[in-house]
């Protein structure tokens, strides 16, 4: 339970460094999307370019990478070899009642690869090189439009910016918790399912009680300093779009045109 | 109280939840070989204290929250935002404000298996990775048969546990 690292930002000073959240999170979320469009062997290279260069642009050693993928070599590779076997089409080579491997079984799971892979990448050069602060100030900006259907987007952004700040703190009260239940002789890790599932409820519910201390006393302090709901407010953490959005907008929006230029109609 | 406006005290308890959701994502019990999370219960616990409709938005909230600050599993993709959403709403429609009977409990958490983990979630892997729907469903069915049972037991024990800490009576 220790081993949860929070937040997986590495500092760097390279210019991806220097995009505003917005644009990252919108060429990543985009970045999805597109990749929809490859259907063929040169769209897969375009897309594999594309997001390689991003990759060397954040000036990260590959092992950071490496990190980012291994939780999902086998999840990867057993989703590849389902999708080899059960995707007949083609030219069959070796068949076996259900399962059989086709010409269109092998180019379709290395397409699944391939897309796999580049989604984990880019969504790790995201969090990689963006703090979760900021990725929360582009995520309200994101849900700004979500005002018109009604939805809270201004209580949206508080909660999430407060949830954001009490994960850490919570994560040490977790950990402590369990260590003092453990010095009292709580088992975590023995017994029966059932056992297992009881040995969460000395963890859970000290949590429990402790949070909702923490918030009684934080809605306090903001009330004491000033904070009354629906009031108009100002902001000290503004966003800002620079050259380098053009930059990274500019080649992603080239990116999509390559690729609705030469994927098979 | 109205629905749709939240006092201070309720938004702060509800960032908290969404906070103690997050860690419950990134925990785990039972053996190597049958590795159940806990990301059920955050979303449990939002549904019970916060209802449908505020329920299922802080399960929305987490999975943002939680794609910002460890990434997602193979990519951001806000399908498995809607996913969460729906979990939170039909966790709340069953466990807000009414008594926990064991009939909800399990329907309930086969609802969320079956809608979401079963439905949603694979379909979701199929727009996202091409993965052909067959293979992907069979992939998750083995354990989609196993885990909502255990989740059951665990929800049971831990609606009871909560019944008991009065302490939201302050809110």
């Amino acid at each position: 339970m220790s081993k949860i690292i929070v937040g997986r930002y590495i500092p760097g000073n390279s210019i991806v460094y220097k995009m505003d959240p917005r644009g990252k999170i919108l060429a990543c979320f985009l970045f999805i999307v597109v990749i929809f469009l490859a259907n063929n062997w040169l769209t897969y290279a375009l897309i594999t370019i594309f997001t390689f260069l991003a990759v060397i642009a954040t000036g990260l050693r590959p092992k950071t990478f490496w990190d980012g993928v291994r939780p999902f070599v086998w999840i990867i590779f057993f989703t590849a070899l389902l999708q080899l076997f059960f995707s007949p089409g083609g030219k069959i080579y070796w068949q076996w009642t259900v399962f059989s491997i086709s010409s269109y079984g092998i180019v379709s799971s290395i397409y699944l690869f391939i897309r796999f892979l580049m989604i984990i990448l880019i969504s790790t050069v995201l969090t990689v090189t963006t703090t979760s602060l900021q990725i929360a100030d582009g995520i309200e900006w994101i849900l700004n439009p979500l005002k018109y259907i009604k939805v809270p987007v201004a209580e949206i952004a508080l909660v999430l910016s407060i949830a954001l700040r009490f994960v850490p703190t919570l994560m040490d009260e977790t950990v402590k918790i369990a260590n003092a239940q453990r010095a009292r002789g709580a088992d975590f890790s023995n017994g029966s399912l059932i056992q297992r599932a009881k040995a969460v409820i000395p963890i859970l519910i000290p949590l429990f009680t402790n949070s909702l201390t923490v918030a009684l006393d934080l809605a306090t302090a903001m009330e004491s300093r000033g904070y009354r709901e629906n009031s108009v407010r100002s902001r000290y953490r503004v966003l800002k779009w620079t050259k380098y959005d053009l930059l990274n907008l500019g080649f992603f929006l080239l990116l999509v045109l390559l690729l609705i230029i030469f994927r098979t109609k | 109280m109205n629905k749709r406006n939240l006092t201070l005290k309720k938004m702060v308890l509800l960032a908290v939840l969404v906070a103690i959701n997050i860690i419950l994502q990134k925990i785990s019990f039972g053996p190597a070989y049958l590795k159940v999370g806990l990301g059920f219960l955050g979303l449990t616990i939002l549904g019970y204290y916060f209802g449908p409709f505020w329920g299922g938005i802080g399960a929305g909230i987490s999975d943002l929250a939680m794609a910002s600050i460890f990434g997602v599993e193979g990519g951001f993709f806000p399908g498995f935002t809607i996913s969460a959403i729906i979990s939170g709403v039909i966790y709340g429609f069953f466990f807000y404000q009414k008594p926990i009977k064991i009939w909800r409990i399990i329907v309930a958490s086969l609802l969320v298996t079956i809608i979401v983990n079963l439905c949603l979630n694979t379909y979701w892997l199929h727009v996202l990775y091409g993965l052909n729907l067959r293979a992907a469903f069979l992939q998750r069915v083995l354990k989609e048969l196993i885990t909502p049972w255990i989740q059951m037991i665990v929800i049971y024990l831990v609606l009871k546990a909560l019944q008991r800490v009065k302490i939201v009576d302050k809110f």
